[in-house]
Order: structure tokens, then C-alpha cells, then sequence
């Protein structure tokens, strides 16, 4: 196969080397052997972007600090943070399962949300963004390590399992943790890794040339 | 769908390496080096992507035993209570009719452990064996497999959750035991072996040749 390595691509799944074609913005291009996606576009991504992790580190901030649930038996009321659930466990002596509980439901997506504000902030008013290598990494090798949504879903098992036996009361929260999970789904819908490569690749160039 | 031409070989056998962070495409002999875009370590396959996925794979099904036979957590009212396993959780819920949450549990502490330590294996065989069968469906398992095995941290949220509110002294009082330690690491070490597992390796048994439905799926989807 002839052609420089900018006209190929390689599947990241299976290694076929393959002739890059140009897509229409609506069109994914689909790995013939083993249907992965190889590359797509993103309408506005860095707008999106930058929207949706400046509301999400906004949204961070009540997910967090109010109560998700809670409970009330005769008279004594206890309520519950994120945070609050890996430090009980900690003092409960299951200091692993307290570490993890921390990492995926508060360190990781907290992360991710400051690495998504900082690339999509730097590259949309192409500030000189010297760590925006560095941010992607972070991002991309975070990516699935963020559980908000399965936390979420332990919300809604633990209401069932309480709900006959104590008074229940449902926290702001849990509300601010719902809207949280839609918009850190829709900035990973909108993440397009290829595209924001080859934005950065531009931007670099940029700012060399107006040095 | 745009006509994608190819050889149907792999980029490495064409002298050709893929990023594995930014997928900028290099020249071979560039390996060991580092992107010059995103700064990452080049290599064309992960390195003992073999040996690592195997070693967690198989530090998870040990773990899975005391994962399932030591209790999770115990609920207390007024000084009464037993401690609880796994499945004596599902159990439970069961027998109070709360069918539909006791299966979402069975599932993800259950099911899909044990369906992602199959699929690992079947995908670490494939590779250790050289079989040449059904690769697109496999490449395709993998993916499920990776998406869906985070769910199985559920039953630790549940218990970190239960315990940070059932707190009420000697009135109710639920506490987490080491069950839900192995447990928790049992979910970590499969994330870490889908992690370290190449889907690459694959392809790279024998299928430089063209894939016999190569033609009729260009035009598809
Ligand atoms: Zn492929
Ligand atoms: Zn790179």
C-alpha cells in the first residue's frame, strides 16, 4: 500500500491498515475487519465541551456538599454525602473498598471534568495550554474509571431496601448527582479524541509560528 | 458507507505503528520512542499484554471464592443480626419479594463477573492458541466485556451507602466485613486484565488474507 502517513489510518481494535477517506460530518468511518469506529466528526465539540464541564464542575459542587438521602427512626436522623460513605467504611476498617469508593465516585470524575474545562477552555480561546498533553492522558486514560451512574443506581437499591424499615428523605444531593450524570455522559458522547488530537496538533503550530 | 480501501493486512505488518493514546500513525522502527504529538511511549503492541491480562485474570477468580464466602456486611437492629454474604443479600431480598432489585444484584455481583472472567478467558485463549474463529465476534465480546464490568462495583456502593446511613447506634446499625474488600478487588484486578489485554493480538494469527464477507460489509451500515 502506497501513500504517506497522513493518508493511512490503523484500527486501534485490530491493526488493519487502511486508506484515510474524507467523511461527511454525519458519517462515521467503520473499521472494514472489525467494525470498530475509526474516526467520526463532532459538530461543535470544543463548544460542547467547554459548556458541559463548566456545568458539571458548577454541579459538582451541590452532588457533594448536600445530602443524597436521609433516613429518619424514632426521632435520631442521619444523612448522607458521597464523601461520607468512604469515610464510614474507613472507619469501619475496610480501608480499600473506602479508597475505591472515593476514586471512582469523586476523585475521577473531578478530574476528568478539570482536564475536559481545561482542554476545551485552552483550545477554544487558544490560550498557550502547556498542559494540554498532559490533560488528555489524564482524560482519556480515566475514561471508564468514573462510576457516578452505578453510585446513582446504589442510591435507588439502597432506597428500596430501606424504605420499609425507616423514614426516607430524598436530598437536594441527589438531584444536583442526577444532573451531574447527564452532563458527564453528553461530554463523553461529545469527546472526540481524533478530532481534539488534531486540534491540538493546529494550536501547536500556531502558537510556534507566532513565536 | 465510504469504499475503505485496504490490504486486509495489519499496520505493523506493513511497517507501520499506531499511537496507542493520540492513534497518529509512525513508522515501525520508531518504536520505543515517543509520540511526537502527544508524548506517549510508542509501541505497537502492549507490552506483556499476555502475561499481566493472565495474572489478573487469574488473581480474580481466585479472589472470587472468599469474595463469595466471606460476609459483605451486617445489618444489626436492636443488638440482632447476622453478618451477610453475596448471595445471602440476594437471598434475602428475594424472600421479601423484592424480585426486581434481588436480580439486579444477582446480575451484577454474579452474572457478570463470572460471564467477564469466561469472555477473558475464551479472548486469552484465542490469542494463546492461535484460533482463528469468529474474531469479529470476539473483538465485539470484548467490548461488552469492558463496558459492563464496572457494573459490578454496585454491591460495594450499595454497602458504602447502607453503611454511611444506618448509623442509628444500638436501634440499627450496619457495618461492611472484608467480603466486600475481596470483592472490590475481584472487579479491580478483571478491569485491570481487560485493560492489559490487546485486541490487537487478535488479528495478528494468520488473517492477512481477506476476511470472506469483506465485500459485501463495505457497503453496509
Ligand atoms: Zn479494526
Ligand atoms: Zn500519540
Amino acid at each position: 500500500m502506497q501513500g504517506t502517513l497522513t493518508h493511512l489510518i490503523a484500527c486501534h481494535e485490530c491493526d488493519l491498515l487502511i486508506e484515510r477517506v474524507a467523511n461527511q460530518p454525519d458519517q462515521d468511518v467503520i473499521c472494514p475487519r472489525c467494525h470498530a469506529r475509526l474516526y467520526y466528526t463532532t459538530l461543535n465539540s470544543i463548544e460542547r465541551l467547554l459548556a458541559l464541564s463548566l456545568a458539571g464542575l458548577i454541579l459538582f459542587i451541590p452532588a457533594n456538599l448536600f445530602p443524597i438521602l436521609s433516613l429518619r427512626v424514632f426521632g435520631q436522623s442521619q444523612s448522607e454525602i458521597i464523601l461520607q460513605s468512604a469515610l464510614s467504611l474507613y472507619e469501619g476498617g475496610l480501608i480499600v473498598v473506602a479508597l475505591l469508593i472515593l476514586l471512582f465516585a469523586v476523585v475521577v470524575p473531578l478530574i476528568q471534568l478539570i482536564a475536559l474545562f481545561y482542554i476545551s477552555f485552552t483550545l477554544h480561546y487558544r490560550w498557550e495550554g502547556r498542559l494540554l498533553r498532559q490533560a488528555m492522558h489524564s482524560y482519556q486514560h480515566l475514561r471508564g474509571w468514573g462510576m457516578l451512574e452505578i453510585f446513582l443506581l446504589g442510591v435507588l437499591i439502597s432506597i428500596i431496601k430501606l424504605k420499609d424499615i425507616a423514614d426516607l428523605e430524598i436530598g437536594l444531593g441527589l438531584y444536583s448527582l442526577a444532573a451531574l450524570i447527564v452532563v458527564i455522559t453528553l461530554s463523553s458522547i461529545f469527546f472526540n479524541p481524533h478530532q481534539i488530537w488534531h486540534q491540538i496538533d493546529l494550536h501547536r503550530k500556531q502558537s510556534r509560528s507566532h513565536d | 458507507m465510504t469504499n475503505l480501501k485496504t490490504t486486509f493486512r495489519s499496520a505493523r505488518d506493513n511497517g507501520y505503528l499506531l499511537c496507542s493514546d493520540c492513534e497518529k500513525l509512525h513508522y515501525l522502527h520508531q518504536e520505543g520512542q515517543h509520540c511526537d504529538r502527544c508524548g506517549a511511549h510508542l509501541h505497537s503492541r502492549i507490552a506483556n499484554s499476555m502475561s499481566l491480562s493472565w495474572a489478573c485474570l487469574i488473581a480474580s477468580m481466585l479472589l472470587f471464592l472468599p469474595a463469595n464466602l466471606l460476609p459483605i456486611m451486617t445489618f444489626k437492629t436492636f443488638g440482632q443480626g447476622e453478618p451477610n454474604t453475596i448471595i445471602g443479600g440476594v437471598l434475602h431480598l428475594l424472600e421479601q419479594d423484592m424480585l426486581m432489585i434481588g436480580l439486579v444484584v444477582l446480575i451484577a455481583s454474579i452474572v457478570v463477573p463470572v460471564l467477564k472472567m469466561i469472555a477473558l478467558t475464551i479472548l486469552l485463549c484465542t490469542v494463546q492458541f492461535g484460533l482463528q474463529t469468529n474474531l469479529r465476534q470476539k473483538t465485539m465480546m470484548f467490548r461488552v466485556v469492558e463496558w459492563i464490568g464496572r457494573w459490578s462495583m454496585l454491591d460495594i456502593f450499595v454497602i458504602g451507602i447502607l453503611v454511611a446511613l444506618v448509623q442509628l447506634g444500638s436501634i440499627a446499625h450496619i457495618e461492611g466485613n472484608h467480603g466486600a474488600t475481596a470483592f472490590a478487588i475481584v472487579v479491580l484486578l478483571t478491569m485491570f486484565s481487560a485493560i492489559a489485554f490487546d485486541t490487537r493480538l487478535i488479528w495478528d494469527n494468520g488473517t492477512s488474507d481477506l476476511p470472506a464477507d469483506s465485500t459485501d460489509h463495505k457497503d453496509d451500515s
